[in-house]
């Protein structure tokens, strides 16, 4: 991150001018609002002083030595950068949040550096999230400024991806071009056909054989043109299906890979819309639309052209209603695109809005508000249904005009065929060859004014694939990742780590875990708890500081294999649709029916499953049996155990369960964590009992570790915890 | 010293998770804003036995900022404070209660801390990679500035106003639309 700007050249001059003797810039970051108006100005730092310059004006100067309790607060739309000047808090300066709040962050830091005398730079290689040429941001996640790229490396990108595929992908245009050529001869035999046999009165002797011959020709012709379409349908749908599964796949493994920071940010309505709808739009475009639009260019061109070598005169008025329809297109191009574009959009609202209901149709239940949805359903639908129809309308009414504009020059073309007919300057043969000619031209004409249309179509889909393909996940492997047999030392080290940089979750966490070790965690909700055991499991990585398991940072550890030591049980408990044992297997498929039942008794699972209808052959998750939600957590419990993890964790995985359920499950955790090193977050302070170490989370901070005796008697949080819960247990046993 | 310090600390997350601050109401009987000497907002709190409490600063917070941005206006402490988000001292559920120096002190910094600038005229939008790129007029200047998702970034409340996100969260309003100039009008109107 850039903490060092270059001046401008006014500010530099109100800075010399200002500035006291050996004083340097040490920071310069700009400040954009001041007086609620966007600004451009610079605050500099020195080693004494800060100089908050706006173009030709020093708006004010703070001295380090009077200044304290630096800090940025962010609200809607704009951020303050505050500190105390001789103990009254004073606003220094303000900026738009997004492109400096990140920075400002830091600048705090850097501040309170400055102010205790130590000069050390701070330094920070969070990137930039903005494009340095032209200050526009860069795509979400990526270093891609739309504006910056070349529109061929778009294009390009497409072409890699249809690698493999290209022959198959060229060969309907090939085909096209064959059966235009077809196309384009058989008016040829019918003007020889009308003109020397069926129009003509002195015919050659053997005119039935030839006529016959003619005949066959066209029919041969026509045969093949048949036969060739047939080929290329059959070869569009086998290059467009592979086309559309590696699309699919490739957008699949992406939307697996990406971090779960990342894919948070999307609903997953929006993801399903675009490996199924987007993709389609695109497929269809590449197999379908291209050589069809290729062919229709095509045969107008070739079209024209031999209008115009039979009969230029008359090929003028081919030309007559091409500009009118040609101008209007142009015109409606916009307003074309905008309809098809809101269609869509209404679209995806439905589909966003079904995704939300259907998932939450217990909650919709559970109030009794069915007619309310019902009534928002209807709503949505109607708005899709007015723009649809709004869509049809118009494309429906536009073209048959379009098309009656375009007959004009048939019409034309007639009247003047027959005009020279009749003076005998052209035969009936040479009227119906130039007829056709220019049905074959007109045809496709309609069709090339859709070509924006479709066009548009295709880029919408296909920078909506694009966005997620060039996504780059922001946890990827070292260059050389360890594969570890991990012992279970966890050594956690200075820990920074926000969803925001600027707003920190977790704050100077440092906590040493030896193998083998049950780290109980405690802390009301949003301490940070859960963010700790994911960055564990590495779906984040911190800003700072380290996470390093048997001494290795988990940055050089590969991915796959930490994961694959490491088993988790969650609150809410995910079981996947199929059998009981395809769940427990799912951290290793391979595993025998030996190990399976094995995991499911260490779970305190197999007695329920044994009385399951089909044991461990019975169906669960979304359409099979339904389990309570004590069982789900044996179920999930025993599949964290399969791998036989080195390290596990556990969040809340007894919180909602009645005390009975809880005991079987705390018996099987007891049973589980034994020489595991286990991390625990707990609610129920019970659930920690057998936890070798306790460690006390606030506000993101360590406040107290240490094991249960050692935190009693400290008479801190922990205490304090422990017997608010023993006092509420001992009311509710009063009030039985 | 540090023994010291370390008490305090236990003593106040102790208040953190058994004795949470009680929120008051506050009124012109109890509560005086006061302009702070660095141009900000003190407060001094009378509770119900009559002690008064002094606030250095304080930060108000709207509850609704777009439904009734002048009601339910939520007075913390700064967010500084070691480890943590400011607690709420109190609140006004009407800022026209008090007297009009004291409602324009707290407007004055809620208007420095909720800046939703009205779009006026939409010069250009352009769409790139489902990222649209936005040139305006504003009441506070030309600005430009992207958006992206119009689904989920643009709101239409049920009073006709119209909010725009853009992608560093920072919000822009149009009253109404469909009162815009056409041009302006044809380049959002998709959106909506």
């Amino acid at each position: 991150m850039k903490l060092q700007f270059e001046l401008p050249e006014i500010e530099a001059i109100v800075f010399k001018n200002n500035v006291g003797k050996g004083e340097h810039i040490l920071y310069c970051v700009p400040f954009d609002f001041h007086e609620e108006k966007r600004v451009s100005g610079y605050m500099v730092f020195t080693e004494k002083k800060i100089y908050k310059i706006l173009v030709d004006t020093l708006l004010a100067t703070y001295e380090f030595g009077k200044l304290s309790g630096f800090s940025v607060e962010v609200m809607l739309g704009v951020c303050g950068f505050y500190a105390k000047v001789d103990g009254n808090s004073e606003l220094l300066c303000q900026f738009i949040s997004g492109r400096n709040l990140a920075r400002y962050s830091v600048m705090v830091n850097a501040c309170e550096k400055i102010a205790s005398g130590e000069l050390e730079l701070v330094e920070n290689d969070e990137p930039e999230s903005y494009c340095p040429k032209c200050g526009r941001p860069f795509v979400k996640n990526t270093r891609i400024c739309p504006f910056c790229q070349s529109k061929l490396e778009v294009y390009k990108k497409l072409f890699a991806m249809t690698k493999g595929l290209r022959f198959m992908m060229l060969f309907p245009l090939i085909v096209t071009a064959v059966a235009l050529v077809i196309r384009f001869i058989v008016p040829f035999f019918q003007k020889a056909a009308i003109n020397d046999y069926i129009t003509n009165s002195d015919r050659p002797d053997n005119y039935m054989t030839h006529f016959l011959l003619i005949i066959a020709a066209i029919v041969t012709f026509d045969l093949i043109s048949r036969i060739l379409n047939v080929i290329k349908s059959r070869l569009s749908a086998i290059a467009g299906n592979r086309f559309t599964r590696m699309m699919r796949t490739l957008l699949f493994e992406k939307i697996q890979m990406l971090s779960m920071s990342s894919i948070s940010q999307k609903s997953s309505g929006d993801l399903m819309g675009r490996i199924n709808s987007d993709v389609s739009v695109v497929q269809d475009f590449i197999t379908n639309q291209l050589p069809n639009y290729f062919s229709y260019i095509l045969s107008f061109v070739v079209a024209l052209v031999l209008l115009l070598a039979l009969n230029p005169l008359m090929c003028l008025f081919v030309f007559v209603p091409i500009p009118l329809v040609v101008f209007v297109i142009f015109k409606l191009r916009g307003s074309m695109h905008k309809k098809i574009i809101h269609r869509w959009r209404k679209r995806q609202k439905i589909n966003r809005y079904l995704q939300d209901v259907i998932n939450g149709i217990r909650v919709v239940k559970s109030f009794g508000n069915e007619e309310k949805e019902i009534k928002s359903y209807v709503d949505n639908n109607e708005e899709y249904f007015d723009r649809d129809m709004d869509t049809c309308m118009y494309f429906d009414t536009l073209f048959p005009v379009l098309s009656f504009v375009l007959k004009i020059g048939s019409y034309m073309i007639l009247s003047m065929g027959n005009y020279l007919l009749f003076g005998g300057a052209m035969t009936v043969g040479e009227l119906n060859q130039f007829t056709t000619y220019t049905n074959i031209a007109y045809e496709p004409l309609m069709q090339i004014t859709q070509i924006p249309r479709v066009i548009s179509n295709f880029i919408t889909s296909l920078s909506k694939v694009l966005e997620i393909m060039e996504e780059e996940p922001d946890i990827y492997d070292a260059n050389m990742p360890r594969h570890n047999k991990i012992k279970g030392d966890v050594s956690i080290k200075n820990v920074y780590f926000g969803y925001d940089s600027y707003n920190p979750v977790l704050k100077d966490v440092s906590v040493e875990v030896k193998s083998g070790e049950m780290i109980g965690i405690v802390g009301h909700s949003g301490c940070g708890k859960t963010t700790l055991i994911n960055m564990l499991m590495r779906l984040y990585d911190p800003n700072e500081g380290s996470i390093s398991v048997d001494g290795v940072d988990l940055r050089d550890m590969s991915q796959e294999s930490l994961r694959s030591q490491i088993g988790v049980v969650l609150q809410e408990t995910h079981l996947f649709s199929g059998s009981v044992r395809d769940n427990i297997r799912y951290a290793k498929p391979y595993a025998t029916n030996a190990e399976v039942i094995a995991a499911a008794r260490a779970a305190n699972a197999h007695d329920f499953i044994m009385n399951l209808p089909e044991g461990y052959n019975t169906m669960v998750g979304e359409k099979g049996f339904s389990l309570s939600g004590g069982e789900r957590q044996r179920i999930a419990i025993a599949r964290a155990l399969i791998h036989d993890p080195r390290i596990l964790i556990l969040d809340e995985a007894t919180a909602a369960l009645d005390t009975e359920t809880e005991k079987l499950i705390q018996d099987a955790i007891n049973k589980m964590t034994v020489g595991r090193t286990t991390f625990a977050i707990a609610h129920r302070l019970s659930t920690l009992r057998n936890a070798d170490k306790i460690l006390v989370l606030d506000h993101g901070q360590v406040k107290e570790y240490g094991t249960h005796g050692e935190l009693l008697d400290k008479k801190g949080i922990y205490y304090k915890l422990v017997m608010a819960q023993a006092r509420a247990a001992l009311g509710g046993n009063a009030e039985e | 010293m540090a023994e010291e310090i370390k008490n305090k600390q236990t003593e106040q997350e102790e208040n953190d998770i058994f004795a949470k601050r009680r929120s008051v109401d506050l009124t012109p009987q109890n509560a005086r804003f006061i302009r702070s000497e660095g141009g900000l907002i003190s407060l001094e709190l009378k509770n119900g036995n009559g002690e008064k409490e002094s606030f250095e600063r304080v930060v108000p917070v709207r509850a609704f900022p777009i439904t009734d941005p002048d009601a339910y206006i939520s007075i913390r402490e700064p967010d500084t404070r070691e480890g943590g988000k400011g607690a709420e001292i109190g609140m006004i559920e009407k800022l026209s209660d008090f007297d009009k120096e004291t409602s324009e002190l707290i407007l004055e910094e809620l208007d420095r801390r909720y800046f939703t600038p009205v779009i006026e005229k939409i010069y250009n939008v352009k769409e790139k990679f489902g990222y649209m790129y936005f040139d305006v007029l504003t009441s506070s200047g030309k600005v430009s500035f992207v958006m992206n998702n119009p689904s989920s970034n643009i709101r239409v409340l049920e009073d006709k106003r119209s909010l725009i996100y853009d992608i560093d969260g920072n919000c822009f309003e149009i009253p109404e639309v469909d009162k815009m100039d056409k041009a302006s009008f044809k380049k959002i109107e998709i959106y909506l």
